[in-house]
């Protein structure tokens, strides 16, 4: 039994080793995100517009109701959402928008740090969503 | 009967049913695309294939194949699903897929049908449909790359409306749904076709972008404008009515609806809406609190007591109704009355005198199987499209024979084999005489219970056919002919629309139309009827609870003349603008300058320039309630929107004036309707929570007349002048408010006078010239509008306009004589 016991804690001991940890030293040295990660919403730009079409189905299937979205017609007679906001403190970042979205207009990027100190700084609209 | 099998469940149906009817009835689903209900199998898309047994090799379309004895049918089997599958990647080769933009996404008939059938790849491959798209007129956009032609807009124009704007043009691949020349859309913009397109071709442009289907809330109610009584469903979000959706469940319209219903509704979510109680101070209207409002018109009724003169709209609901009455009995007026009292109530005394009845004796679908329809004046159609298109129907689907008594040609005059018998203008009691007369002659009428034959047959020896033929021209063998199908007919009916602009001789008209329905036997016949049309959305309602003077009361005239004289001190309008839609525009404003006028709309209109406070009052849609139709069905009012600022019901507005007067009022719509139940004879027995889709009809589906007794009635002299304005309704508007929606508005933006080619020739005008009219001192002016359904020297003007100003020169005569001039 003591054979195993010290078979165990050699392993462990080898892990304390330097070179071994899995912990980074944040915020001085940030992990690359995994590419599925769901982190901020983008909303991608198309060539002179955003390739959204206001078709409700980011909000229709949002479990966490927290995406509003306003359509409108353009001068061209396009449909585009005229207001396009997603309220981050209600967000539960599943991602179903993206999975829903038929032009793939939506998308989650690698960001996450997403503290901040007012509420209102959570609610990133279409401008924002556009940039980030 | 027949009997069959469909999926081995035992049917038995009726032997006109086609498969998919009977499958439909007996709760087996097939799928469809261009079926309807309401419209003639056409079996265009090839969805509903089903197999029959009898039928092996084929499959068998289910829409178009009837039922036959014995018939074993399976809706479901591999081959049928790789069929519709297949038919389904047909339509989607050309189709272009663009959903997500698309307003009918998730309402989509193909959408669905794809998703069942998870049609994910196509295996043949096409060109995408890149035809240009018609979305220069404002109320219809047309995309027919999203077309899958199933021919319902076509079959929809034609067999219901009666307009026939769409067909089919090219030949196979290139096939598609255009209008004449292919040219943008001029039509009566029902917008039937936008109801019935299964995909995203056909949709209401008002609607564009605005929400997705899933995200309206649906409230059944009824149409606000006119008497038809249709039941719309509301598209309600955001506390905004945003569209009417299509339901052909409820109501008696079968979903069908006119350019106002359908596209009428932006005047509810208006911005100028009134939001506060206003009261005059130092000449000028100024917000105040409901009290303050509340307390001096409720002082100013106390002190006016019997001298308080009230004249209702006939828009509000049948419990508003009881209220305003028990606040007249509460003040101690007798002086009460509705917008009828100024036009149309002659039409209700004209019949109480000879059928003993205040209402149509027959019912709206009745009409379908008629054999014969006698439409007096021309304006039916657009007062009450709705019901015209039932007529429509009667004539195309059942050979009905359809004659209109018309002073010029409508829509009604161009129904197949429709016979206008065009007479003088205002001598429509002339020619019903000379219908009668032939009646009698010939010898055609069931006289043995009617009272006052010989007295009428006396009376109407001048006019015989030939005589009415010379001194009011129409065609005398016209008029035989009419007579003798009215008469001899297994099913007839007489259909006669009034209105605050058919003021003339309104009871004269109604008592010849009742006396031609005894001759005929039409009135009292179980699927024939006498059917008088109420020009608004309650008009039957108020005469129903009784919104008329009292035995020392006066009518609407009688106390505008009396306020004009100084006599009537206060006066209470709700829902009405008489400075627009009365005739006599002279007398009102003197009657609304002397008198302290409390005005309750939903605008500022012309009427509230003369108030002295002003009550924002609410919409049909932010009511709930019943309202009475002009076959006597009673239907619910639904509230879908809550009212702009401080606006409130009509309801809320007495109870509250009531309450001032220290009188109890029923606390909702239902308890003041048990209340009307009690008081108003024929609604006893109605409740208000069993009034079901399909509304009540008190008095059962014929109305049995009281009496018989035939009146004569004089005919009219037509009028000597070379030019002669006729006043009436369009087709896009409906009383004054109308003019407030952007859709109405959108077809028919302004008033205009309306002339013959001959006429406009002779004055050298074309469309959209100015043209003046001078009758005496007034003159009135308007854009020209050039058409052929006006006889030489008639000229036609709406009355819904405020700025034509028509009543300057109209004062309730049938024609006014006018002297024309270019401006």
């Amino acid at each position: 039994m003591f054979k195993e016991f010290a078979k165990g804690l050699s392993i462990t001991l080898k892990h304390l080793l330097p070179g071994h940890t899995t912990t980074v030293n944040y915020p001085k040295q940030k992990l690359e995100m995994a590419p599925r990660f769901r982190g901020l919403h983008r909303l991608v730009p198309g060539q002179d517009r955003e390739k959204c079409v206001a078709c409700y189905l980011c909000p229709t299937v949002c479990p966490a109701k927290c995406i509003t979205v306003e359509s409108e017609e353009n001068e061209k007679g396009e449909k585009y959402p005229r207001v396009y906001e997603i309220d981050l403190l209600r967000c539960i970042f599943c991602g179903y928008c993206v999975e829903a979205c038929p032009v793939e207009a939506i998308e989650m990027t690698s960001a996450y740090e997403l503290a901040n100190f007012k509420r209102d700084d959570f609610m990133f609209d279409k401008a924002r969503l556009l940039k980030s | 009967m027949v009997n069959l099998t469909i999926d081995g469940k035992q049917i038995t149906t009726a032997k006109t049913s086609t498969i998919y009817e009977a499958a439909k009835e007996n709760g087996i689903y097939i799928p469809v695309l261009c079926y309807a209900k309401k419209l003639l199998p056409y079996g265009a898309c090839r969805i509903c294939l089903v197999e029959v047994e009898q039928m092996k090799g084929r499959l068998i379309p289910s829409c178009t194949t009837p039922v036959t004895e014995g018939m074993v049918v399976s809706t479901t089997s591999d081959e049928i699903s790789k069929v519709r599958k297949t038919v389904l990647e047909f339509l989607l080769v050309n189709h272009v897929v663009d959903c997500p933009v698309c307003d009918k996404g998730g309402e989509c008939d193909l959408q669905d049908l794809t998703y069942e059938y998870e049609v994910v790849t196509n295996r043949f491959q096409g060109e995408k449909f890149d035809l240009p798209t018609d979305e220069v007129n404002p109320l219809i956009e047309r995309n027919m790359n999203r077309c899958v032609l199933c021919g319902k807009c076509v079959r929809v124009c034609d067999e219901v409306v009666g307009y026939g704007s769409y067909s089919f043009i090219n030949r196979g691949f290139e096939t598609k749904i255009a209008t004449a020349f292919d040219r943008g859309l001029n039509c009566e913009f029902c917008g039937q076709c936008v109801s019935m397109c299964p995909v995203g071709a056909i949709l209401p442009r008002p609607f564009k972008f605005k929400a997705r289907p899933w995200q309206l809330k649906e409230v059944d109610s009824v149409c606000g404008y006119c008497g038809n009584g249709c039941t719309v469903t509301l598209g309600v979000k955001d506390n905004q009515v945003q569209t009417i959706r299509f339901n052909e469940d409820t109501g008696v319209n079968h979903g069908n609806l006119c350019v106002r219903g359908r596209f009428g509704y932006s005047y509810i979510n208006d911005s100028r809406r009134i939001k506060k109680p206003l009261i005059r101070k130092n000449r000028e209207l100024r917000e105040v609190s409901w009290e303050e409002a509340l307390t001096t018109i409720s002082e100013k009724f106390q002190s006016a007591g019997k001298d308080l003169g009230i004249i209702s709209g006939a828009r509000l609901t049948n419990e508003e109704f009881l209220l305003l009455k028990r606040l007249g009995s509460t003040i101690g007026t007798q002086n009460l009355d509705h917008s009828g009292g100024e036009c149309y109530k002659g039409a209700t005394e004209g019949l109480v005198e000879t059928l003993g009845v205040t209402a149509s004796t027959g019912t709206f679908p009745q009409v379908e199987t008629c054999q014969s329809i006698l439409a007096i004046r021309s304006d039916f159609y657009e007062t009450h499209p709705v019901f015209g298109m039932v007529i429509n129907q009667a004539v195309r689907l059942n050979n009905a024979q359809l004659a209109v008594v018309a002073d010029k040609r409508g829509k009604l005059s161009k129904l197949p084999n429709a016979r206008t018998l065009l007479h003088k203008p205002g001598c429509e009691l002339n020619v019903i005489n000379a219908l009668c007369h032939v009646v009698l002659a010939e010898g055609l009428a069931n006289i043995d219970d009617l009272q006052g034959v010989a007295e009428l047959t006396k009376a109407l020896a001048d006019y015989s056919p030939e005589a009415v033929a010379q001194a009011v021209g129409c065609d005398a063998e016209a008029i035989k002919k009419t007579a003798r199908e009215l008469a001899k007919a297994e099913n007839a009916a007489i259909v006669v629309a009034y209105g605050l602009p058919y003021t003339a001789h309104s009871k004269e008209i109604a008592t010849a139309a009742a006396n031609l329905a005894l001759l005929t036997g039409i009135a009292g016949r179980d699927g024939s009827g006498l059917y008088l049309c109420g020009e608004k959305a309650n008009s039957q309602g108020a005469i129903d609870t009784g919104i008329l003077p009292g035995p020392a009361g006066l009518g609407a005239q009688q106390m505008l003349s009396a306020a004009a004289n100084g006599e009537l001190p206060v006066l209470y309008l709700v829902g009405e603008d008489p400075v627009v839609t009365y005739p006599n525009r002279d007398l009102i404003e003197q009657a609304l300058e002397k008198a302290f006028v409390v005005v309750q709309d939903l605008f500022l209109t012309e009427t509230t320039k003369y108030a002295d406070v002003v009550l924002p009052a609410a919409s049909y849609a932010e009511k709930n309630g019943t309202f009475t139709n002009a076959e006597r069905r009673i239907q619910r009012v639904r509230a879908g929107v809550k009212s702009p600022g401080e606006a409130t019901t009509d309801f809320a507005i007495f109870q509250q004036l009531l309450g001032k007067l220290g009188k109890n009022a029923p606390a909702d719509a239902a308890s003041a309707f048990a209340e009307l139940a009690v008081e108003v004879p024929s609604y006893v027995g109605i409740e208000f929570d069993k009034i079901g889709p399909q509304g009540q009809v008190w008095g059962g589906e014929s109305l049995v007349p009281l009496k018989k007794q035939l009146i004569p009635v004089a005919g009219m002299e037509p009028l000597k002048a070379d030019y002669q304005l006729l006043v009436g309704s369009a087709l896009y508007h409906s009383g004054s408010i109308s003019t407030r929606a952007k859709g109405p508005l959108s077809v028919c933006p302004e008033a205009y006078i309306e002339m013959s080619r001959e006429d406009a020739a002779t004055f050298d005008v074309k469309t959209d010239d100015i043209i003046k009219l001078t009758a005496g001192e007034k003159v009135i002016q308007a854009k020209v509008k050039v058409d052929n359904r006006l006889p030489r020297g008639v000229l036609f003007a709406p009355y819904h306009f405020a700025e034509l100003e028509l009543n300057k020169v109209y004062s309730g005569q049938a024609v006014i004589a006018v002297e024309p001039s270019k401006v």
